[in-house]
């Protein structure tokens, strides 16, 4: 896997970065939010935090089977 | 049982140097793939083939199956650091890992095949009077379940395991620890190719290189499996597919309570023995786990790399996380030299316990959500699961461990994690 | 016996250097190796295998060497299984034979050797089970296991260099040398890692030309450019792993661990020109001390001037046996035979047409074999002959006298760095092995690493490597005209394996010198099923070795393709895993050990409890005061004596690692709502609340006191190792659900300590301590409430709470009058007390201590039922109607007493309803002996249907305390109406 490139640091060592959960699909109950997981071999949607540098939440498609991150955002809004 | 021929023994490697090549016979290879089983078990790592093997030696099911994608024990049965134990705080949890533990003692005669069973003892080691009394909480109640299970002092860790006097103080330093004496390590491969073995004896096709790729499925019912070699007709279907059992979800259409992450293991250059037992180092954000295999090489574990991967690859800076905890708890390693490093995928549950249970269709079952616990289960897990396969019941040494636990509040959470396999 | 050693002329320094090898003094040259120094002396013998103790000598001359691993040093800093070839001489080093006893001449396990049948391919898997496999390991893993286990290690951490570049050029080989010349002129920044001490690879002894220049000169010129062009060029240093994009280089001088270095490195493109690694070729005692690598003999002659041997054969399967021979010749030794495999005579013949070699071999007694192959080294301990045979009629053997056969099957393109991160291998044909193809755009083979065996293809290809990753890096210059090579001529190679032999003698083959695999244990695992190349490395240990497999696997692969009746194509070889190179400990630990292995954080007052007698334990990175030790001999009385002397008078405990976050904006209020079990918008300013924070799956998480501060101001103090959880878990949210919403998160963790003044004295003393301008809000504040203002013109925060169950005051200062405050109420008659008494205190009130937080509670077992009433949607509250948070055996937080009100109990006792009963009901999370009290007390989890007061248990604690009757108490143990607290 390569580095990730956070909106606010730049292309940054991927142990800076904590990763949270993988979502569910959309619209999920309560319990599916915090239970299930959509495991997808090749297309996986993050919650990541940039928690050693500037502590942005993101939000990450990443194939899971080859490393490759597909897309990346900022979940709180704003940012550069 | 009496185990399939040529029985092994010192006598027959004798015999074998007389008789010259041809003695020896395949261990499970050369069986044809037939149109139709009783059961079909879906991988032939430890999981899969122990539970044909219990299929066909304790439910006399013989029409069984092992369908595997790449060849036996070429999952984590293969990729892991061996350790065996049954240390566990929940009842739920700790009769089955000692249910695991006592089949483990006499697995070798079973199978006719040395596993290597190592009763070397594994210290979970404490580093203040808070975690001396977590620790107390979890071997007391072993203890009530008739686990073997010691607290230890200082004294008595460095007395067990003297290797840990070479240090001075540690950013960390020990206390104490949980000794679970008869703990230790298991041969990992001999454990795919000892089931292999018995369960090819008993009659069960295990059949390499034929991936599953879909379920045929009548209503509530799966009727058999789409493989690469053509259907195959299965009265009932056993998933036990390690590291892959989120994605088999998906086949079966559920969003299954599991993530899929890497961990890493790592193994030295071969010593003489320099760790006696297994070590269990945990402070904050670290974590090691090391012992020393029959070999002579130091292996090591630590953390999961830390978000979902299927690649078995492993991250660089999780291996010097490792290294380097290993090295604050043995610091005489640090002139050893890492040979080889190598990743396991692994399924964590959303409360760090395994499942065992039907999913989605009647007939289709499930084993799996291993988390770090999926090679000293082995022999329960296969004994367990074919029985729950065979009538349809689960027996008591798993019925906590079904599926609809996450839904009911029934969790098994042993560590208090949570549904995040990665903490905080 | 051996051959009396020589050296003929050689490029070292001839000052001589003295070393210890199995206790006999040498004298080697500086520059030497313990392989060249010893090979120099004749020593043939210098190490035995793992498994059948057969005696072994060198068979290369790089780390890969499987045979000849030492021990260096002296006990108990032993360092263990240093390849000899990578060990370079110092004065008065000494190193050990490994693997064998009492001595290398005489081993007593050797008789394994014997049994070689016996102990074939996974014969532990068959035997060893009765009585148990226990009783025989003991012996077995004193058997195994290489060099010595060090005891203790000296070594300082390593220089750790964080390198970005361009291009990283892997090895310095003519194709890496090539690759980094073309790069540099194109502009690029390059780095250059070469694993040898010296440039140059294989054009240190093969000949040819580049650009005209005799490969020396080229090599000298090429360097001496790369360096006026700010190339970095790193020897010692091998590319060892990395991930993403990060490559990491280790340099090891010497292959002493103790001199290591670490380099981070970055690059936009990646060169491997790693080379090959040369294999042996399967014949009947083809392990004999005396049979070496064709290429290792040359590169021992070239830079040590050390022979392999006076006598030689040549046994290969390429041209290069011709060139080589030559130069044996030229340097003054006896080549005896030149066996070739090819039985394309054509082919054979042609090796000797080449530049003249015909004649010069003729005139040197070279007697040519070709379609023909050593079935056998003969001799005793060491080589004394070669059994020869024509393959087409393998009966007609003849016996050629030799003290060395030098053997070559060809190489093996370094793959290992290019197999990650997405490389997979490719058949190379014309080397009958497997380069790495599939590569990321940000990596490249080239040269002997991508399968380009002679001088002008290899510098060539090297070349345009170099051109291509450095144009892909960016830079736009031109490299300008490749150079031209001439050297050896391609090798044309014809793959073979192994001697013709009967199966009897396939035992004596070795395929895998380190873990004596043979051919017949190849042979051995098809038979049993084990068809896979994957199956038979882990079955018959194939390649798991120091080596990792460089001179065995594809030898391994090919002699198995050969058995299935396959081609090497079809049967691949095994997977490939980090490190390329085996890399130590200490220099993948890095700086962060021991001390250092995490940060340490000190409160403000660190150094005072330090320096008063406080005994400090780990709070996740910051040090506590568990106790004082002038209160009692150990925690427990010291514990004791501080919680009665706070109820009696009063005092102070630092509180700063307590975590704290500040919430700020128009929402934060709203925001709070979300994140705790009870509404913080109800709290009013200047009034703080103890508050409850809910995981996502219902369990209690933490809780803390949140104070507001203002109208969109709050401070939410969190306990002290969740800090750092709880400030992610509430960014999480605040970047999500509550994202475009006016919320702001600061932790202040660290901008305020926090000093707890707890006790009937308290309030009396902080009069005294805080002067006459906090009088008034000294009476003023109730339970809970809060006060802000300055002492010495810092900034104070007085909030009326303390945990403790007394009149106490929380005092928030800032850091820089922490000292003075603390050191004003000691002044005032205030002692300090620990975490022990905190504890003690805690467990007497019947507040959380700590262990019934534990991640596996919810609200209701914790009696916070009423706040789950209020009916705040928090996070979390979702899942809290799940039925078995309802149920009879779920938990309840209780007190608890010993029965007959003097038996100890202790936290981490299970509790069952009788002394006879396995089946826990509950458990106790904290207990203390209460000074208040006279007696222990507890608080337990036990199942809500005995949850009731009065109920008789039994506390279970083999472990330590054995069965003691107890029974459940009013959680609140002492003054439970709090009346101390609102005095």
């Amino acid at each position: 896997m390569t580095r990730l490139t956070c909106p606010f640091c730049g292309p940054r060592d991927l142990e800076e970065f904590l990763f949270r959960k993988t979502l569910p699909e959309p619209g999920a109950s309560a319990y599916a939010q915090v239970y299930e997981r959509a495991n997808r071999l090749e297309d996986s949607l993050e919650h990541w935090q940039h928690v050693h540098g500037c502590r942005a939440w993101l939000l990450i498609r990443r194939n899971p089977s080859t490393g490759e991150v597909l897309k990346l955002e900022l979940l709180g809004g704003g940012g550069p | 049982m009496k185990g399939p021929e040529p029985r092994y023994s010192a006598w027959a490697l004798l015999r074998a140097r007389l008789a010259g090549a041809g003695y020896w016979r395949p261990l499970w290879s050369g069986r044809r793939l037939q149109d139709a089983y009783d059961v079909v078990v879906v991988g032939a790592g430890g999981h899969g083939l122990a539970t044909a093997y219990h299929l066909a030696r304790d439910h006399r099911i013989h029409r069984v199956a092992v369908l595997e994608k790449r060849l036996v024990g070429y999952g984590n049965v293969g990729r892991n650091t061996t350790i065996v134990r049954s240390n566990y705080l929940l009842p739920e949890n700790h009769y089955f890992y000692e249910d695991s533990l006592r089949r483990w003692e006499r697995l070798s005669h079973e199978l006719n095949y040395n596993v290597m069973y190592s009763p070397r003892g594994i210290v979970d080691l404490a580093l203040s009077d808070g975690e001396m009394v977590d620790l107390a909480r979890r071997g007391n109640a072993m203890r009530l379940a008739g686990i073997d299970a010691e607290l230890l002092d200082r004294r008595g860790v460095l007395r067990f395991a003297p290797e840990l006097a070479a240090s001075g103080p540690r950013r960390f330093d020990i206390v104490g620890g949980l000794l679970q004496r008869r703990g230790g390590t298991v041969r990992h491969d001999a454990v795919a190719w000892g089931y292999a073995r018995a369960a090819t004896a008993l009659g069960v096709d295990i059949i390499e290189d034929c991936e599953v790729t879909g379920v045929r499925t009548e209503g509530s019912v799966a009727t058999g499996v789409e493989t690469r070699r053509g259907y195959v007709k299965a009265d009932r279907i056993v998933f036990a597919v390690a590291g892959h059992t989120g994605a088999i979800g998906e086949m079966l259409g559920v969003h299954l309570p599991v993530e899929t992450h890497l961990l890493q293991a790592m193994v030295t250059e071969p010593v003489k023995p320099l760790v006696s037992s297994v070590l269990v180092y945990v402070y904050p954000h670290g974590e090691c786990y090391v012992t020393q295999s029959d070999r002579g090489g130091v292996l090591m574990g630590g953390f999961m790399d830390g978000f979902p991967s299927y690649t078995q690859e492993g991250q660089w800076f999780r291996l010097e996380d490792v290294v380097r905890s290993a090295v604050a708890l043995l610091p005489q390693l640090a002139s050893l030299r890492i040979l080889r490093q190598w990743a396991g995928v692994q399924d964590m549950t959303m409360d760090g316990s395994f499942i065992i249970d039907r999913i989605r269709y009647d007939n289709v079952f499930l084993n799996g959500g291993w988390c770090y616990g999926g090679f000293k289960t082995i022999p329960a897990s296969g004994a367990a699961c074919a029985a729950l396969v065979a009538t349809g019941t689960a027996p008591d040494l798993i019925r906590a461990h079904g599926l609809a636990r996450f839904a009911t509040g029934h969790l098994l959470d042993e560590s208090g994690g949570g549904p995040f396999p990665v903490r905080l | 016996m051996s051959p009396k050693g020589i050296r003929v002329g050689s490029r070292l320094a001839s000052a001589p250097v003295r070393f210890w090898f199995d206790g006999r003094q040498y004298t080697g040259q500086r520059g030497d190796t313990a392989a060249s120094a010893l090979l120099a002396h004749g020593v043939r013998v210098l190490g035995r295998s793992l498994k059948y103790r057969r005696p072994r000598g060198l068979l290369t001359a790089g780390p890969e060497e499987p045979n000849v691993l030492l021990t260096v040093g002296s006990r108990p800093a032993v360092i263990p299984n240093v390849p000899a070839p990578q060990l370079v001489l110092t004065d008065d080093l000494e190193f050990r034979s490994q693997n064998r006893w009492p001595s290398l001449r005489c081993d007593l396990a050797s008789a394994l050797q014997a049994g070689g049948g016996f102990f074939g391919a996974g014969f532990y898997y068959k035997t060893f089970m009765w009585p148990s496999w226990r009783s025989y390991e003991t012996i077995v893993r004193n058997l195994a296991g290489l060099g010595e286990a060090p005891r203790a290690a000296r070594l300082p951490p390593p220089t750790i260099e964080h390198l970005s570049c361009d291009v990283l050029v892997g090895g310095a080989g003519p194709a890496g040398l090539a690759a980094a010349l073309a790069a540099a002129r194109t502009g690029a920044r390059v780095v250059v890692c070469e694993r040898e001490p010296e440039y140059g690879g294989e054009l240190e002894f093969e000949g040819g030309t580049i650009d005209g220049r005799p490969g020396a000169q080229w090599i000298a010129e090429v360097a001496a450019e790369l360096a006026r062009r700010g190339v970095r060029m790193l020897t010692d240093t091998a590319i060892v792993g990395g991930s993403g994009g990060l490559l990491i280089a280790h340099a090891e001088p010497g292959g002493l661990a103790g001199h290591n270095r670490i380099y981070r490195i970055r690059p936009q493109r990646f060169v491997i020109a790693m080379g090959a690694v040369e294999r042996p070729i399967a014949f009947v005692d083809n392990d004999r001390p005396g049979v070496m690598l064709l290429g290792a003999a040359e590169r021992y002659l070239a830079r040590y001037g050390a022979a392999a041997g006076n006598n030689l054969v040549l046994f290969g399967n390429h041209d290069r046996l011709y060139a080589a021979a030559a130069r044996f010749l030229a340097a003054g030794l006896r080549v005896r035979a030149i066996v070739d495999s090819r039985t394309d005579f054509a082919m054979a013949e042609g090796g000797t047409t080449a530049s003249g070699l015909r004649a010069e071999l003729q005139r040197g007694g070279v007697e040519c074999l070709p379609g023909h192959a050593v079935l056998a080294a003969e001799g005793g301990v060491t080589v004394r002959g070669a059994r020869v045979a024509p393959l087409a009629s393998p009966h007609d053997e003849r016996h050629i006298i030799c003290d060395a056969i030098l053997v070559s099957g060809g190489w093996s393109p370094a793959v290992h760095a290019g197999l990650h991160e997405g490389g997979k291998r490719r058949y190379a044909d014309c080397s009958a092995a497997f380069i790495a193809a599939g590569q990321p755009e940000w990596r490249m083979s080239a040269g002997a690493s991508n399968a380009a065996l002679d001088l002008a293809a290899v510098v060539a290809d090297g070349f345009a490597a170099g051109e291509r990753a450095a144009r892909a890096s960016g830079a736009a210059g031109s490299a300008g005209p490749a150079p031209v090579a001439s050297g050896d001529g391609p090798p044309r190679l014809a793959p073979f394996w192994s001697s013709p032999a009967s199966t009897y003698q396939e035992k004596r083959q070795f395929v895998d010198f380190q873990n004596d695999v043979t051919v017949a244990d190849l042979r051995q695992a098809l038979a049993e099923g084990f068809i896979d190349i994957e199956h038979i490395k882990r079955y018959t240990t194939l390649g798991v070795g120091t080596e990792q497999g460089r001179t065995c696997d594809v030898l391994g692969a090919a002699i198995v393709a050969e058995l299935k009746r396959e081609t090497l194509l079809a049967v691949g070889t095994s997977r490939t895993r980090p490190p390329y190179h085996p890399v130590t400990l200490a220099a993948l630990a890095g700086h962060r050990v021991g001390q250092q292995l995490r940060p340490l954080r000190r409160t403000p007052l660190h150094e005072w409890h330090e320096a008063h007698g406080g005994v400090l334990e780990p709070a996740e990175y910051w040090m506590r005061a568990r106790y004082y030790r002038a209160n009692g001999a150990d925690a427990f009385a010291a514990g004791v004596a501080e919680a009665a002397r706070v109820r009696a008078a009063g005092g102070i405990l630092d509180g700063s690692t307590l975590g704290k976050i500040e919430v700020a904006g128009q929402d934060a209020a709203a925001y709070l709502d979300r994140m705790y079990l009870t509404q913080a918008s109800a709290i009013k300013v200047g009034r703080s609340k103890y508050m409850v924070n809910l995981r996502e799956d219902g369990m209690v998480l933490d809780d803390g006191i949140v104070l507001r501060l203002a109208d969109d101001r709050y401070l939410a103090t969190t306990s002290s190792g969740h800090a750092g959880h709880m400030l992610a878990h509430f960014e999480h949210y605040a970047d999500t659900e509550w994202s475009g919403r006016e919320v702001a998160l600061t932790d202040v963790t660290e901008a305020w300590a926090v000093i707890v003044v707890a006790g009937p004295a308290s309030r009396d003393t902080l009069r005294a301590v805080l002067g006459s301008a906090w009088h008034a809000d000294l009476e003023r504040l109730t339970h809970m409430d809060f006060a802000t203002g300055r002492w010495h013109s810092r900034e104070l925060r007085v909030l009326r709470a303390g945990f403790s169950g007394e009149l106490a005051f929380e005092l928030h200062c800032r850091p820089a009058i922490a000292m003075p405050l603390w050191q004003a109420l000691v002044d005032a008659g205030l002692e300090p007390y620990g975490l022990e008494a905190l504890d003690v205190l805690r467990v007497e009130k019947g507040y959380l201590v700590g262990a019934e937080l534990n991640g596996q509670t919810t609200p209701y077992d914790l009696g916070m039922d009423g706040l789950v009433k209020l009916g705040n949607p928090c996070v979390g509250r979702a899942l809290l109607d799940r039925p078995a948070f309802h149920e009879a055996s779920r938990p309840r937080l209780v007190g608890l007493r010993a029965a007959d009100g003097k038996a100890t109990i202790l936290g981490g006792a299970q509790i069952t309803t009788a002394a006879a009963s396995s089946r826990p009901v509950g458990h106790i999370t904290s207990a203390a002996y209460s000074p208040a009290l006279r007696q222990w007390i507890g608080l337990a989890l036990v199942a809500r249907s005995l949850a009731a007061d009065g109920t008789e248990l039994v506390a279970r604690d083999p472990l330590r305390n054995g069965d003691t009757p107890v029974r459940v108490s009013p959680l609140v143990h002492f003054d439970p109406n709090g009346e101390r607290m609102k005095s």
